[in-house]
């Protein structure tokens, strides 16, 4: 039950944070639906490293087909869908541990944080480029 | 043909809006050289960074033409990008001249009047959210709706003030930290954790990172370095601001 209204809190706040970077109105629902499987795929793979990158790739692809199937441009897509990835909490644990002075802690977190940023980028970036090797004719994207 | 200053002023300005409005480098490049085929330059070099973009066209007389602008204020602005680029494709296909697409252009990059309550609303719409999906109960969803509309508030006066960007990261990430710290001490059961981190989500770089190793695959080194650099200095910003306010909090006993 807390998992679905995690996922609900995850779609709706995904959707506000659209208003903040001028997303088109009708590409909202399909970037908020996105990023919200995405965000349910990286709890069920239990928030590891990996897990940001396989979310991430599953964001990368259904962007990729929603903006052929939409003609407009992955970008509109992508950039509101990995919202909820973004590893806020990280940021927030490495800052308390370097406040409190449990250095260890806080370089594990860190750079656990950075991984997790740096496998995101990642994942987007390669199934763009992906698709991009395929792409039919030029000017399509 | 039309005269070539008029060319140049639309394809440097369609370039520009999109390089200002957070789209990648390689797509500001490509519509510069989408835009000059449309309008039979047989020949054209371009080089966008973050920062500006240079723009040499060779015409079939021999001479050649260079622009350069400069790009100071980056945000994201989806929208802006999407009309542009559906300008350059037009020009693209032949379907519209340089001097109606301009006009388009000029239209587009006017600054608009948002409407500050729905950013508002949004902003603490996206906190509150984010705190529950963190594992927050629903006293920190309002705790939390009310720290980011507090924060947009904040963020818009930074605008107005013309903050550089970063400084306002960190000024961010202190406010909320500072804001979330003393809910917990004024309400019982408040979570600090998805308070604060569902505040800052929406400020951290996620999408320039994305840009910058994008750039940097692509082997567009410099613009690459630059993002890179630019989304770890934002997040670096943003976590010195919550350091901030947690040992200045630690620091006063409270």
């Amino acid at each position: 039950m807390n998992w679905m209204i995690e996922l609900l809190a995850c779609f709706v706040a995904t959707a506000a944070f659209s208003v903040l970077v001028h997303q088109p109105r009708n590409t909202v629902l399909v970037s908020a639906l996105i990023g919200t499987a995405s965000y349910g795929v990286y709890l069920l793979l239990n928030q590891t490293t990996i897990a940001y990158f396989v979310a991430s790739l599953l964001i990368g692809t259904c962007c990729e087909i929603c903006a052929r199937l939409m003609k407009r441009t992955a970008t509109l897509f992508v950039s509101v869908a990995i919202i909820p990835l973004v590893p806020g909490v990280g940021l927030y644990r490495t800052m308390r541990f370097i406040t409190e002075g449990n250095y260890l802690q806080a370089v594990t977190t860190g750079s656990a944080t950075l991984l997790g940023l740096c496998a995101i980028a990642l994942a987007v970036t390669a199934t763009s480029m992906f698709f991009r090797a395929f792409k039919k004719k030029e000017g399509a994207c | 043909m039309e005269p070539i200053s008029v060319m140049l002023d639309a394809i440097c300005l369609a370039s520009q809006i999109i390089l200002e409005s957070g789209g990648e480098t390689y797509r500001a490049e490509e519509t510069v050289e989408r835009m000059c085929r449309g309008l039979h330059i047989p020949n054209v070099d371009v080089l966008a960074l973050p920062t500006g973009l240079f723009v040499t066209v060779y015409l079939e007389d021999g001479t050649a033409h260079t622009r350069l602008v400069r790009v100071r204020s980056r945000s994201t602005n989806l929208a802006r990008m999407d009309k542009c680029n559906a300008v350059s494709r037009q020009v693209a296909n032949g379907t519209l001249s340089a001097s109606d697409a301009l006009k388009r252009l000029k239209e587009i990059y006017q600054p608009r009047s948002e409407k500050k309550w729905l950013w508002i609303l949004a902003s603490a719409v996206s906190a509150g959210g984010f705190a529950i999906m963190l594992g927050g109960d629903w006293i920190d969803f309002f705790v939390g709706f009310f720290c980011g509309a507090l924060l947009q508030i904040v963020q818009f006066f930074m605008a107005q003030c013309k903050v550089p960007s970063l400084l306002s990261g960190l000024v961010a990430g202190a406010f909320v930290a500072l804001l979330a710290q003393s809910a917990m001490k004024i309400l019982p059961g408040v979570h600090v954790e998805p308070i604060i981190a569902g505040a800052i989500m929406p400020l951290l770089p996620g999408l320039a990172t994305t840009n910058g190793i994008r750039d940097t695959l692509r082997g567009d080194l410099v613009s690459g370095g630059a993002r890179i650099v630019e989304a770890l200095l934002c997040s670096i910003m943003l976590g010195a601001g919550i350091g901030i306010a947690l040992s200045l909090w630690g620091g006063l006993g409270l």
